[in-house]
């Protein structure tokens, strides 16, 4: 058994209906509670980005001076169910708002990162030759240097910023995706029905397009998935190095960690939300990754 | 093999050029330059002018590479601009820093991940399998920065059970020989230098290890339910082993293999420096004297520091295919 196989065994699943990969990727992954918990916990913040402003009960910039009247800002009460950031702003309401911000930049960041490695993938593993080589080579060369620190590069480059940042995050995973698809293409360019397809004069890019991609793309599908995961915990990394949106107005969820340092003593709980919102939101893309990866496995097609 | 090994590195040299060109070209598209990070917004225009001049950054930028190429050549990796000192002298107490840390970390994901995941896979279906799939999903999920001040809080603002910063007391004095406290302790033969430097290292290598716990404890478990219903096993069972031999010769044995590479790789990554671990515990390492660098624009600590993680990355990537054909048998490069 293979490692997605012996994770899959534990979804216990039943005997799928014959239909298409998709079709049957689909009927599995609605019988995977794992995955049915990372599409509700997803679906939860999309609401909640949708609908911050119906559902916050403050506006995230308002200010209660009050609350932070005596120097230290003050903890969770009725009126601040979160407590109030230092500016004696109501934490809730940020991290309410700070969905839109967050969800919206890993979503950013991974288009970015899929659709540049998308195209130099499948020019790489359908071209081949030299251009094949000078695309792999310059891929090597990004993943030499890590991550983070490229992605630092990046916004340094380009100034610190929301904007900044999804492109910083974007270029790093340039390199996965292209590789992944560059792999997924070659395996399946050898197969019959290309070579088929060819035979009966399909030309070159019409091949690539409705015979080599479909087939090949299961696997970034995947990927992309799990990378928005890393997406959203290296955009807030970003933030919290102070390299975020640089408005303090804008709610964003690793932004709003920056400093909490400094007031763990009197006000841990401005590390612990805003925390947990990043968790729960990571937690909830790497289920459904995880559900994909599963249901799309063509060897557990019609298992029971 | 030697043949595959010559191969891998000579295939090493054209990445690292790469890599040095890029960093060398990013550099000068960085906005601001070091002159103005060090002299501040009010400075003259002859003290930037003087101060570009000294390290030679009025020249076209072809002839700035080609100078940093032949001092790269006689094996000087520059000076940094903020600190004045020599870039080897900052490798030489921050890499030591950087390999302490992230061989703690994978040693804690090790001893905790695999007989977690062994556990898991021998409980299979049961409660602790459930227990530790669940928690190794959440491990992943959590931004180490945020387990990084939340250990902080529990442990060192809450308890006070443990430092929170830095990798000794501050008024510590101590002689550091190798630049690895723990081996200096044990060098110097002080086991209250010892204990100093190993309650300071307990924070960040929990957190900077989080992650790769996750990964080891899922892989062993994924691993050991594969080999578990391997023709082998059966046999080795069918013939009477005790269950303990059966485990730890036949089943562990061959389970480990998957789980070791993983290892290599997730060392590989930590080794390059761990920039927000560091950052928190304020952690004199790589990852974080590199980000300072990009602050304040140290240009040589950026070519020098860049070029050095990244050959210690793909050097470890290249021991970890290597050591994968030495422990598997079944595998040789040709």
């Amino acid at each position: 058994m293979s490692v997605a196989e012996i994770e899959a065994v534990d979804v216990g699943y039943e005997v799928a209906p014959s239909g298409g990969l998709w079709r049957d990727a689909w009927w599995r992954l609605r019988r995977n509670p794992g995955a049915i918990a990372g599409f509700v916990l997803v679906g939860a913040f999309l609401l909640l980005a949708i609908f911050a402003p119906l559902v916050a009960p403050h506006n995230p910039n308002e200010q209660d001076l009050q609350a932070v009247i005596k120097g230290c800002p003050c903890g969770p009460s009725r009126a601040h169910l979160l407590g109030v950031d230092t500016l004696g702003r109501d934490e809730l309401s940020r991290i309410i708002f700070g969905a839109r911000f967050s969800l919206l930049i890993g979503v950013v960041a991974v288009t970015v990162g899929l659709t540049l490695g998308l195209l130099l993938g499948s020019i790489a593993g359908y071209v081949g030759g030299w251009i094949d080589s000078v695309i792999m080579r310059l891929m090597d060369i990004m993943l030499a240097i890590p991550g983070l620190l490229f992605a630092i590069g990046i916004v340094a480059m380009l100034k610190p910023g929301l904007f900044q940042i999804m492109i910083a995050v974007g270029v790093v995973n340039i390199p996965i995706f292209a590789r992944l698809l560059r792999g997924s293409i070659l395996a399946q360019r050898e197969n019959d029905f290309v070579l088929a397809a060819r035979s009966v004069g399909v030309k070159r890019w019409q091949i690539l397009g409705s015979h080599v991609l479909p087939n090949a793309i299961s696997p970034v599908i995947v990927q992309a998935t799990l990378a928005l995961a890393t997406a959203i915990i290296d955009v807030a990394g970003l933030g919290f190095l102070g390299l975020g949106p640089q408005d303090p107005g804008t709610p964003e969820w690793g932004t709003m960690l920056t400093e909490t340092d400094r007031y763990l003593q009197s006000a841990p709980y401005l590390a612990i939300f805003p925390g947990i919102a990043i968790v729960l939101s990571v937690l909830g893309f790497n289920l459904i990754g995880d559900g994909l990866r599963e249901a799309l496995d063509p060897k557990l097609r019609g298992r029971t | 093999m030697l043949r595959f090994v010559v191969r891998r590195l000579l295939l090493l040299i054209p990445i690292l050029f790469g890599v040095s060109v890029l960093v060398f070209a990013w550099i000068h598209a960085l906005p601001g330059s070091p002159a103005e990070a060090l002299l501040g917004e009010h400075a003259t225009p002859q003290a930037v002018a003087r101060l570009r001049h000294m390290y030679g950054l009025d020249k076209p930028i072809p002839i700035q590479y080609w100078n940093y190429l032949k001092t790269l050549a006689h094996g000087d990796l520059g000076t940094s601009i903020t600190t004045q000192r020599t870039i080897t002298f900052e490798l030489g107490h921050r890499f030591p820093a950087t390999v302490e840390l992230a061989l703690s970390a994978m040693l804690f994901s090790i001893i905790v991940g695999v007989p977690l995941g062994f556990v898991a896979a021998k409980r299979y279906g049961g409660l602790l399998d459930h227990f530790s799939l669940v928690g190794s999903l959440i491990g992943i999920s959590i931004p180490i920065f945020f387990l990084g001040l939340i250990l902080k809080y529990i442990f060192a603002v809450r308890l006070g059970w443990l430092p929170s910063i830095g990798r000794e007391s501050v008024l510590a004095t101590r002689p550091h020989p190798t630049n690895f406290y723990l081996l200096d302790a044990i060098i110097e033969g002080d086991p209250g230098a010892f204990w100093d430097a190993l309650r300071h290292l307990i924070l960040p290598a929990v957190a900077l290890g989080s992650i790769p716990l996750a990964v080891v404890a899922r892989i062993t478990r994924a691993a050991v339910l594969d080999v578990q219903n391997e023709d082998y096993v059966r046999t080795a069972r069918a013939k009477g082993l005790a269950p303990f031999v059966v485990d730890s010769r036949h089943v562990m044995r061959n389970a480990l293999l998957p789980v070791s590479t993983i290892v290599g790789l997730q060392t590989g990554l930590l080794l390059s420096g761990a920039v927000l671990t560091e950052t928190i515990f304020a952690w004199p390492g790589i990852g974080s004297w590199l980000k300072d660098a990009i602050f304040n624009r140290d240009y040589p600590v950026l070519q020098g520091g860049v070029l050095f993680v990244a050959t210690v990355f793909v050097f470890v990537n290249l021991l970890v295919d290597l050591s994968y054909a030495i422990i598997n048998p079944r595998i040789r490069y040709s």
